[in-house]
């Protein structure tokens, strides 16, 4: 067992890292070639710059605007997202393993804090898992693989906060710590090559509808204010949506499409 | 005065004072066996090092300080330079870390700090600071056999030559440094023969550094010459396709001509 | 997919390869990355990527001078291939030599401080102008479409003779001064190959290796790109080969017979067999096979000719740079792979660049169709990602990062530890001393199981952790009679292992010259041991280091005994030889002072006479000898020990 958990933190570990960094590296190089592409072209290239910044901050920072329409569900998910890339950056048994293996770490969260926001992490991600799987637009919406990520991403949060504040008897420490690592790496692994992407993809979306696909910006908002449901929320039952297309202002996004 | 250190290996009892005195003086770090270690006891951190040769001989190891040093010859920018006063010094200001150096050195003496990041190359450097100062090396001062002196390079090979003399039996006689590749500045008499100490067992007297005077000194006219060479030939093709076409347009010319 | 999609795919990961080791070397040095070592200073990046890659580029100094000097205008198709190749070839050997430096950020001093005797000056300078007359000459190529440039290409155009034959010249200077680099180590380099015509060999050698590159070059990009190849006009190329190399076989021969090393040749060496072997590939095989008309004219046996020779001059390169000198004193050299790896990367990141320039610009006649390049073709399905690929162009795009990622993560998981390996430590396990270890207790010698060198009396020690016979004779009874009998015991042992009385040193200094972990970890853990939990030692709630734990004396109340004189710090034991130094050393020391007698506290006090370094009439360059002092031959097999 020693040698599998050896494994995991050693070489398994130095590929699912070179991996994710610099297979997030090419996915945001390639988007960027192909807006470019786009942008060559296209023989409109009047593109709104401002708009897309707005929007892409906008988005990227939803706080201010799903605040509005989906306090609970905005708050939860921020903290999720925040936990989930904070702790395991800064916890102090992580920073001492690269310190070993590399020469290089950084201050670490104290103890008590990191124990808090891994505690966080695990429950958010069950209140979101659980608004997916209750929520029937939301589970309509949802393919196998969305029920399946919260629980991977769930496991090295769960294995790790047990092995390291339970009182355990070291095979059974070693049990948990082999299923964090293993499961850690794979995340690290599938990240740049699945929807996890979406850390390095959301912040370029609103750039690739502006430039590459000519959606005029807020074409989004405009399309769904049109459709009647512009400040409700989107999953609500169908049977509220009921106001009337007006002739045309289904949008020149659909058309284009 | 031509600073030099004369080593009795028949004196010599082994017991690494000279190594420690070496490390202390210098501010060496202690170090430990690595992977691209020569295995004779020198190293980036260890300059003077004792051989446990055969027949319970005791051979001190360090740079040899040659008289014409095949490393100065060798280094691309200067950083490695015989000083005025003896000893040969590498001016880490101007190395690029070529090893061309340790290439060159026909015993085998700098050493390179393969695990830093800043590599530099190291040796002995005869405690220049103390030398210029008018002292002596920290080894043979620390030296409780006078196994190995310091002093003038003529005086101690006359010196050398003196115990040989007196003592035939001891001795094989033949100082080690006084004419192999020039001559070097730290002497042996030994009774047993120390060119384990060297890559060749045969050594010249030639300084290393003419071995590639010639090729050297040849450089200008190498390029002069195959300058010349080649324009003188693109000149002599150049003139003799002209010649030919215009003879030929003449010829072409010569028989249109006829039929007009 | 197609053949050069293949190719580019192949080399695309070998750059990614290269690129992961290469931040490695950058950030860990020359220790964690390479073999080389202080017997074998230049490996395979000077062998190979400097001295190969600058003989590989011979082909432009080679071919200009036919074309441009000697007036063969028939060849100009093949000038601006033969220019590109040598332009990269060059880029290639200054990257490499980065590589290979020890301090790269430093290459600039060669301008500033100068050493004109210095063979590798006059390389590092011809090279450095010469890839400037190679910059100037192929310059017109990629910029042809910018108008605003023309009037420079219409100047350069005017130079052009001027260039070709300054190229001619500086690249004569350093293709010989390659081999001018070795003449200053005569007793390194072995007799076959170590002669004063070096710089003259080298240079013969360029001039063949030049013409056989350029038609290696030919058939290879005519088979990627399904070109015709241009056997015919390279036929004469390969005539004139033969010259050459009947030249340089000639002179090879003649330079050892003047020198009287023929006898070499028939010795048995494995040099001689290299030797052989070097010359067959790089002079015999091709000149025989470009001597046959038959073969002359055929492409495939052209190609082969010109690729055997162009390995066989490679191998001589890295034969006098390197390879023929190893096992003269000092560890064996072989390359790391991952020297292997970067070198392979760099010849890969020339070619894609090759393959880039003369699909986008006229460096052929006419350009040739690139596979990606036609934006009419259809998405390509990919079957292992089950998605539409885009255009070709986008598709090769996908393809060739995915392979650079893939190739860096496994070349950064394949690295190992770089912190270890920079530090170059070899492991020395450390075995109890030999001799009368248990005579106190039990009364029976175990000196026979052990195996002591030469005759040991009772109550005699001798100490050499790492069975080299390198060790000190410790009177062991003597020194307890010294220091009051029974009361001594704890001016050494300041430690019992559970269930053991004064345990031995080995006990827990258990490496030569690396600290080991004096407590067992695994022990404690283990089910089939004390099976603790963690936070029994460890405090809940802190990082499980040596930093957050219980002293060992918490539990193991008989671990000190009583009036120990060495206290324990903590769970670091020191080297066997420090603690060995530290412990014997400390009493001399002040023994020494206090009887004003200095010798007992030299080293000679204790390593003394033959047995105290070596017992065996042979000596070795012990991979394991102490810093300082040396043991010349291998030590004693195992089977000799026990």
């Amino acid at each position: 067992m020693t040698a599998w958990i050896d494994f995991a933190r050693g070489p398994l570990f130095r590929l699912s890292f070179a991996l994710m960094a610099l297979g997030l590296l090419r996915i945001v190089l390639l988007t960027l070639a192909g807006v470019r592409e786009g942008y060559q072209n296209s023989s409109d290239k009047i593109v709104a710059w401002k708009e897309v910044r707005r929007q892409t901050l906008g988005w990227l920072f939803p706080m201010a605007r799903l605040w509005r329409q989906r306090p609970i569900y905005s708050l939860i998910s921020f903290l999720f997202h925040a936990g989930m890339i904070v702790t395991p950056l800064f916890l102090a048994s992580h920073i001492l393993l690269w310190r070993n293996a590399l020469g290089i770490g950084w201050a670490a969260l104290p103890r008590r804090l990191a124990n808090w926001l891994t505690l966080l992490v695990i429950f958010a991600g069950a209140g979101l898992f659980l608004g997916r799987l209750l929520s029937p637009a939301a589970r309509k919406i949802s393919k196998a693989q969305d029920f399946l990520w919260p629980l991977l991403i769930a496991a090295p949060f769960v294995t790790g906060y047990i092995a390291s504040n339970a009182i355990l008897s070291p095979r059974t420490y070693q049990e948990f710590l082999l299923v964090h690592l293993y499961a850690g790496d794979l995340i690290l692994l599938m990240i740049p090559f699945t929807k996890l992407a979406h850390c390095v993809l959301a912040p370029l979306s609103q750039l690739v509808t502006a430039v590459a696909w000519k959606f005029p910006a807020g074409a989004g908002d405009r399309v769904a204010e049109t459709l009647g449901f512009g400040d409700r929320p989107t999953w609500l039952p169908k049977a509220r949506l009921t106001a009337e297309l007006p002739e045309g202002a289904a949008g020149k996004g659909g058309s284009e499409r | 005065m031509k600073p030099a250190i004369l080593t009795d290996t028949t004196k010599c009892t082994g017991c690494s004072e000279c190594a420690i005195a070496c490390q202390r003086v210098n501010r060496l770090e202690r170090d430990i066996p690595r992977r691209w270690d020569f295995g004779d006891g020198l190293s980036a951190e260890n300059w003077c090092s004792v051989v446990d040769a055969a027949d319970n001989t005791f051979v001190r190891k360090q740079c040899r300080h040659c008289l014409d040093p095949a490393c100065v010859d060798a280094c691309p920018v200067g950083a490695m330079h015989k000083t005025a006063a003896g000893p040969v010094l590498c001016d880490t200001s101007k190395c690029i870390g070529c090893r061309y150096c340790m290439m060159a050195c026909p015993f085998g003496i700098p050493r390179y700090e393969w695990s830093n990041v800043v590599p530099y190359v190291r040796k002995c450097v005869l405690c220049y600071d103390r030398i210029k100062a008018g002292g002596q090396p920290a080894c043979t001062e620390a030296c409780p056999a006078k196994a190995t002196i310091f002093g003038d390079r003529d005086e101690l090979l006359a010196e050398a030559h003196r115990r040989i003399r007196r003592n035939p039996g001891k001795y094989l006689d033949r100082v080690w440094g006084e004419s192999e590749v020039g001559g070097t500045s730290v002497l042996y008499i030994s009774g047993i023969d120390l060119s384990f100490l060297t890559y060749g067992e045969h050594f010249g007297k030639e300084p290393l550094p003419q071995t590639t005077t010639l090729a050297m000194e040849s450089v200008p006219f190498a390029f002069l010459g195959m300058g010349a060479a080649m324009g003188g030939l693109y000149w002599i093709i150049e003139r003799r396709n002209r010649l030919q076409a215009e003879k030929a347009a003449g010829e072409a010319k010569g028989q249109r001509e006829p039929e007009k | 997919m197609d053949r050069v999609v293949r190719l580019k795919l192949v080399l695309w990961v070998m750059v990614g390869l290269a690129a992961a080791i290469a931040t490695a070397r950058f950030a860990f040095g020359l220790g964690a990355t390479t073999h080389l070592s202080d017997a074998t200073p230049w490996g395979l990046w000077v062998g190979f990527d400097v001295m190969g890659g600058v003989a590989l580029a011979a082909g432009g100094f080679v071919v200009t001078a036919t074309v441009y000097i000697f007036k063969m205008e028939e060849y100009h198709s093949i000038v601006r291939p033969a220019v590109l190749t040598a332009f990269l070839g060059y880029v290639a050997v200054v990257v490499g030599l980065l590589f290979d430096l020890g301090l790269p950020w430093n290459i600039w001093h060669l301008t500033i401080y100068w050493n004109p005797r210095s063979p590798l000056f006059e390389v590092g300078w011809c090279v450095m102008l010469y890839l400037t007359v190679l910059m100037l000459e192929f310059f017109p190529v990629p910029t042809e479409g910018i108008s605003a440039l023309a009037s420079l290409r219409r100047f350069l155009l005017t130079l052009r003779i001027p260039l070709v034959i300054l190229g001619v010249a500086l690249s004569t200077l350093h293709q010989s001064s390659l081999g001018s680099l070795f003449l200053i180590m005569p007793y390194r380099l072995y007799p076959l190959w170590y002669s004063p015509l070096l710089p003259v060999l080298f240079f013969i050698s360029a001039v063949a290796l030049g013409l056989m590159m350029v038609i290696l070059e030919s058939h290879v990009t005519a088979y990627l790109y399904r070109r015709k190849p241009e056997t015919g006009l390279l036929a004469p190329l390969g005539a004139a080969t033969r010259w050459v190399l009947a030249v340089y076989v000639a002179a090879r021969f003649g330079d050892l017979a003047a020198r009287g090393q023929l006898h070499y040749l028939a010795s048995g060496a494995w040099q001689a067999k290299l030797f052989w072997l070097e010359l067959a590939l790089m002079a015999i095989l091709p000149l025989a096979l470009m001597s046959a008309t038959r073969f002359r004219r055929q492409a495939g046996w052209q190609g082969a000719a010109a690729a055997i020779g162009v390995a066989g001059v490679v191998l001589n390169r890295i034969d006098v740079g390197g390879l023929a000198d190893i096992g003269r004193g000092g560890p064996l050299y072989a390359p790391k792979w991952t020297e292997i790896a970067v070198s392979l990367g760099i010849v890969a990141a020339a070619t894609l660049a090759f393959l880039f320039m003369i699909e986008h610009f006229r460096v052929w006649e006419s350009r040739p169709a690139d596979p990606e390049a036609d934006p009419r073709k259809l998405p390509e399905f990919d079957k292992v990602g089950f998605t539409w690929l885009g255009t070709p162009a986008v598709a090769g795009r996908v393809k060739y990062s995915l392979g650079f990622v893939f190739a860096a993560g496994a070349g950064f998981a394949l690295l190992g530890s770089p912190l270890a390996a920079r530090q170059g430590s070899v492991p020395a396990p450390v075995h109890r001393a030999r001799g009368d270890a248990g005579y106190l207790r039990s009364g029976v010698s175990e000196a026979a199981s052990l195996g002591q060198p030469g005759e040991l009396p009772r109550g005699v020690l001798y100490i050499d952790g790492d069975l080299t016979r390198y060790g000190v004779t410790f009177y062991h009874q003597r020194e307890i009679e010294r220091n009051g009998r029974e009361k001594s015991c704890v001016l050494c042992h300041h430690m019992n292992m559970p269930h053991d009385q004064d345990s031995g040193c080995y006990a827990c200094h258990r490496d030569m010259y690396q600290k080991s972990d004096a407590s067992r970890h695994d022990w404690h853990a283990s089910p089939h041991g004390a099976n603790l939990a963690c936070v029994e030692c460890h405090e809940p709630g802190y990082a499980r280091t040596s930093a957050h734990v219980k002293p060992c004396a918490d539990c193991h109340k008989n671990l000190v005994p009583a009036g120990a004189t060495i206290e324990i710090p903590n769970y670091n034991a020191v080297s066997y030889v420090d603690a060995m130094h530290e412990v014997c050393n400390g009493c001399h020391v002040k023994v020494a002072a206090r009887e004003k007698k200095p010798e007992i506290a030299r080293c000679a006090e204790c390593h003394k006479g033959r047995l105290n370094f070596s017992d065996t009439r042979h000596y070795l360059y012990s991979p394991h000898a102490p810093a300082g002092r040396l043991v010349i031959l291998p030590p004693p097999k195992v089977s000799e020990v026990h």
